[in-house]
């Protein structure tokens, strides 16, 4: 019998890590340029994912009428404009007065306790309290085996049909062709990272980080590499190691999901005039105002990129976990403040990369740990972030 | 439930939450610490107070414990009373200790940083207490909560007629004070704007008793209560402050929902049972003085006793030092005042006082189980000490008996609603605490009462002794 | 007027980053007792300085000494209860205390500032804090604030700031008295009032290290000038050399000056 194991726990990771650095993306953004300590950002989270709800499953929702029920992905994309709209109502109606008054922190705080409250009772009042899930189409995960024999890796696809489960597919690799497609895969990366940061300046700006390059590149010639290495079956029956990962195209779309949302605001803050902008009132902002910004657009721009974030994150949240409920962002606003505060909170990368160990270590964690402390699955979020500020008070990457 | 029976529960959740608003203000209003998990201490105060006292094995409780320090104490007179101080005092001792541990590492950290990381640990602290059964015995609860001397209660002198003598004479001599330092305070309105509140107030009572016998009066009955706040909102505009006409409006409201509702409901005796609120006609043969009522004078003594404590702290050089830091840390610590040691020592105490608050509310619920002690609590009391004032301890107990009336009184609602609409109206009224949240923090940031005053006690002017 | 003496203070090639800045670069002065001036162009690392010296950053490398004994990464509270006491270059009053309040906060080791003496209120309790109070309105009046007493300190005048900050430093008793540009922003007037206030306090036996921009300030009144230039002592002399020095025309007139 194979069971799942330390990898299976990473690819988990690496899914709600993602949705981690979703929202962590966002609320570091407000947070280095609104300076807001945003402690709504959670229930903006749960927001999305209910807009999404209301448009897709409007049958869960007692107020909403049950005529239109689109189909998850369109829903989703409507959930994600119409939480934009909300933003630059947070922004307009709250947050722009109190910037107006020259709230402190401490206010600021405050004030995001407040639209925290309300935004989380809103949902509970108009959507109850039970949990409920998106109308999506059902799909039976696909496990996938791996096998370490004697003669080489073998790889089993298995799917639960009825009380069985059945092979789908099954094929192997030799060791030799293992150790080479490694080879390769690490080569092409380490000669992608000397390329791209050889023109490596003060005043050069990188599109995409050299680093996160190289880490692509070897991940796809890997991918390449097992493609085309792939050979017959391998005799399975006596394995020195074997190890189940649970696969689901869900999981996927979520990655992908996610690594599209980034490369877009990788575009939009390295690219774009607004994105310039932002940067510079993240820097300074009497500064950048002298300079001719608007700082209220940007403002504005930023509460709504964060909003757009937070219901990416709160709709794949939901997704992945196959259920909503009015606490659903709350519960994820240690995570997420704790992923900002270790990738420092000046730096939208160093919060996205937070993200994903944030969310690493929590399922790492409670795979390692006995079953007993499952629910103690973010505190293992918690426990990194004072970590890290009793070590660094000002974030592990701190302004890089 | 009778009326006076409400108006004892209402009092005694107050004077709870005002002890606990008091170790906030400590921390947040003269301190500027942002600790978010306050509620974490109160828990403390209220499952070290129950385990202490409880019996040894006590049915369906497999959590650490019971020490059953009243039964140890048995031999002593008011062994059970003593017992229970004793056990309030280690949940004091404990709460502060937990709070140096938690505040060494954290009070070092930038303000929105402590507020998170305060929020994170009362979150994990409070998953912990409900997840591990043989801590506290997880989400069942403690029940047995010892309630020091109730088997005194009710106490009766005698006869129904002497009880209702004593205790209903005390009861009005407690309104008759309280009438007079409001009427004091409000002598002196202006006159236009006092005759406006009133008009307020009848409007107000009209209106809300006409929506309250329900069907097509409830629109009408709300309508006119909305035109009392208007009316009250112009009378205030005339006068020089929004105290007095409000006080007088509060005052007016208050007489008429004590006195007024039970005269309709019950007719004159129902008056007198309001007048003689301390009194319960039901309680034993001869109706006495009861255990509630009792819990509510306790209550309100460690809330006088608290609030003299919190006022000879702040009213001292180092309350001074304490609002330097909460102003600019680093003014203090350039002067040389060892800022880190006076932070801990705020955290401390406002801890202490939240588990004092928590021991009470215990002893008021008689039951206490993990549901009592969520991260709302911190951030009611956080709207609390904002309504009344941050930095003002007079403020934290206009604030917590503004906000506990709002919040308590709004629950009547329920019943004008089909019970499954309860999760629904609850929701309802914590987006209406977040609003006004922010709308206070926006329109009137210092609160209802402002930041007090100080005095060291040494005169400033002539350097003399004032005290 | 002062005696040459043993140094009061010694800073011994301090080194301080951030990121990947370099703030200051092994800077090394003695100050003596008198009236010092630290000049130098924006971004020559003199605040930098100060705050290593009394404790709000701690320094990369080197060491800090006062009166001979090592105050290197010692706290800001600590560094105030040896006699080094600063003000800031933005002017950091207290906004919602009252001027008043300011000022009694500053004298040290009050018995009223320990948590249980301002419970028990026993022994001297009264009488020290009769004196602190005596002291503020003494301060207030010799700087000239005593007017404003009862004044929440955030309504004052930028120059009522700036003396209310001096008169709350030098409260504490301070051998060395650290002021960050105590004349920027401040009218004519004031800043002669200001320099007249140092001179005497000077005379009395404090004394001062302060940064300033304007040269003929510092040639005016000071005994000894440090000169920093990018995270580097320049020099270190007497106003006149200072003045005709041609590094330190350069270092002025260079790509930093103003």
């Amino acid at each position: 019998m194979v069971e799942t194991g330390l990898i299976d726990a990473v690819a988990q990771g690496l899914v709600t890590g993602s949705i981690i650095a979703a929202g962590a993306l966002g609320l570091s953004l407000v947070y280095s340029i609104a300076e807001v300590p945003n402690f709504a950002h959670g229930d903006m989270l749960t927001v999305g994912a209910y807009l999404a709800l209301a448009l897709n499953n409007p049958s869960e929702i007692p107020f909403v009428p049950n005529a239109v029920a689109l189909p998850f992905a369109v829903a989703a994309v409507g959930a994600v404009v119409v939480a934009g709209v909300f933003g630059g109502i947070y922004e307009k109606a709250v947050f722009a007065r109190f910037r107006d008054k020259d709230a402190d922190l401490i206010t600021m705080v405050i004030v995001s306790l407040g639209l925290a409250l309300f935004l989380q009772n809103l949902v509970l009042f108009l959507a109850g309290s039970a949990n409920v899930t998106y109308d999506t189409v059902r799909r039976v995960n696909v496990n996938v085996d791996v096998y370490a024999t004697g003669s080489g890796l073998g790889v089993e696809l298995t799917q639960r049909a009825g009380a069985d489960l059945a092979t789908l597919d099954a094929w192997g690799y030799g060791w030799l062709a293992v150790v080479a497609v490694l080879a390769v895969a690490v080569a092409a990366g380490v000669a992608v990272y000397r390329w791209r940061s050889a023109d490596t300046g003060y005043e050069r700006v990188h599109f995409v980080s050299p680093r996160v390059l190289a880490v692509a590149t070897t991940l796809a010639v890997a991918a390449g590499g097992a493609a085309l290495t792939r050979g017959g079956t391998v005799a399975t029956s006596n394995p020195a190691f074997s190890t189940r990962i649970g696969v689901s195209w869900k999981y996927g779309a979520i990655l992908a999901v996610m690594l599209a949302t980034m490369l877009c605001m990788n575009y939009v803050l390295k690219r774009t005039k607004t994105g310039r902008a932002m940067r510079a009132t993240a820097d300074d902002q009497s500064l950048a105002r002298v300079r001719g910004v608007d700082i209220d657009r940007v403002q504005l721009v930023v509460w709504v990129l964060a909003a757009v974030l937070a219901a990416i994150a709160g709709v794949l949240l939901g997704w992945y976990a196959s259920n909503l409920n009015p606490n659903m962002g709350f519960n994820l606003l240690l995570p997420v403040f704790a992923a900002v505060i270790v990738g420092g909170i000046d730096s939208p990368y160093g919060a996205a990369l937070g993200g994903l160990l944030v969310g690493l270590s929590m399922d790492v964690g409670v795979y390692l740990l006995p079953a007993e402390f499952a629910t103690y699955r973010t505190a293992i979020a918690f426990v990194i972030l004072v970590a890290v500020l009793l070590v660094t008070p000002e974030g592990l990457w701190g302004d890089a | 439930m009778a009326l006076a029976d409400f108006l004892v529960s209402l009092l005694t959740v107050v004077s709870v939450y005002t002890l606990f608003g008091l170790g906030l203000n400590i921390k947040y209003g003269f301190t500027g610490l942002v600790d978010f998990g306050h509620v974490l201490y109160f828990m403390t105060g209220a499952y070290v107070t129950v385990v202490v006292t409880l019996p040894v094995a006590a049915t369906s409780y497999e959590g650490i414990g019971g020490f059953a320090l009243p039964q140890l104490l048995s031999g002593v007179p008011l062994g059970g009373l003593l017992a229970w101080f004793v056990a309030i005092f280690v949940a004091m001792v404990v709460a502060a200790l937990l709070s140096l541990l938690v505040g060494v590492p954290t009070l070092r950290l930038r303000e929105d940083y402590l507020a998170i990381t305060a929020l994170g640990i009362a979150t994990i602290l409070h998953t912990v207490v409900n997840d591990e059964r043989w801590l506290f015995n997880g989400p069942f609860g403690v029940r047995d909560v010892h309630q020091p001397l109730a088997e005194a209660f009710p106490v009766s002198l005698g006869s129904f007629l002497v009880n209702l003598a004593v205790f209903g004479l005390v009861s009005v001599l407690v309104l008759a004070y309280i009438g007079y330092r409001v009427g004091d305070y409000v002598y002196g309105v202006d006159l236009r704007a006092a005759a406006m509140a009133a008009a307020a107030a009848v409007l107000v009572v009209a209106g809300l008793g006409a929506a309250a016998l329900g069907g097509a009066l409830v629109l009408g009955g709300v309508l006119v209560a909305v035109a009392g706040v208007v009316v009250l909102a112009r009378g205030i505009g005339r006068a020089d402050g929004f105290g007095r006409p409000l006080a007088l409006f509060t005052a007016l409201v208050f007489v008429a929902w004590h006195f007024g509702t039970p005269f309709f409901t019950a007719g004159p005796s129902g008056v007198l049972a309001s007048a003689v609120w301390l009194f319960d006609p039901t309680a034993g043969a001869d109706g006495g003085f009861t255990y509630g009522r009792f819990v509510l004078l306790v209550a309100v003594s460690f809330v006088a006793v608290a609030y003299w404590w919190c006022e000879r702290t702040v009213n001292s050089p180092y309350g001074r030092v304490l609002r330097s830091i909460r102003e600019d840390e680093d003014v203090p610590e350039a002067l040389g005042k060892r800022t880190f040691r006076y932070k801990v020592q705020s955290m401390m105490f406002g801890s202490a006082l939240a588990a004092a608050a928590g021991g009470l509310w215990a002893t008021h619920i008689a039951f206490i189980d993990p549901t009592q002690f969520i991260a709302d609590i911190t951030f009611f009391a956080f709207t609390a000490v904002i309504i009344g004032g941050a930095a003002n301890n007079r403020g934290v107990v206009v604030g917590t008996a503004v906000f506990w009336t709002l919040h308590t009184g709004t629950r009547f609602l329920n019943d004008y609603f089909p019970t499954e609409y309860a999760t629904q109206l609850a929701a309802l009224r914590v987006m209406l605490i977040g609003v006004l949240l922010m709308v206070i923090l926006y329109y009137r940031s210092e609160g209802l009462l402002g930041e007090q005053t100080y005095d060291t006690g040494v005169a400033a002017e002539e350097g003399g002794r004032s005290e | 007027m002062v005696a040459v003496s043993d140094p009061i203070l010694e800073v011994d090639g301090v080194e301080k980053y951030f990121g990947g800045i370099t703030a200051l670069d092994g800077a090394s002065f003695d100050v003596e007792s008198g009236i010092t001036g630290l000049i130098g162009p924006n971004g020559a690392g003199k605040s930098t300085m100060f705050d290593c010296i009394t404790g709000f950053r701690d320094p990369d490398g080197g060491s800090v000494w006062f009166r001979g004994e090592d105050v290197t990464g010692d706290s800001p509270s600590a560094v105030a209860n040896r006699g080094v006491v600063r003000t800031f270059q933005i002017p950091h009053e207290l906004p919602e205390m009252t001027v008043r309040e300011n000022l009694a906060l500053a004298p040290r080791d009050q018995r009223g500032e320990s948590l249980v003496a301002s419970w028990a209120r026993g022994d001297g309790y009264y009488e020290d804090e009769q004196r602190a109070q005596r002291r503020a309105v003494e301060a207030a009046e010799r700087f000239e604030i005593s007017h404003v007493l009862d004044t929440p300190a955030g309504e004052l005048s930028g120059g009522q700031r700036k003396l209310l900050e001096l008169a709350r430093a030098l409260l504490t008793e301070p051998d060395l008295v650290l002021l960050d540009e105590p004349l920027a922003g401040v009218n004519p007037t004031l800043e002669e009032r200001i320099l007249d206030h140092i001179q005497t306090l000077a005379a009395e036996g404090y004394s001062f290290l302060f940064i300033e921009h304007d040269i003929d300030v510092i040639m005016e009144h000071c005994q000894e000038v440090i000169v920093m230039h990018q995270g580097r002592v320049l020099m270190r002399g007497e106003p006149e050399a200072v003045r005709t020095d041609d590094r330190v025309v350069d270092a002025y007139l260079g790509g930093d000056a103003e």
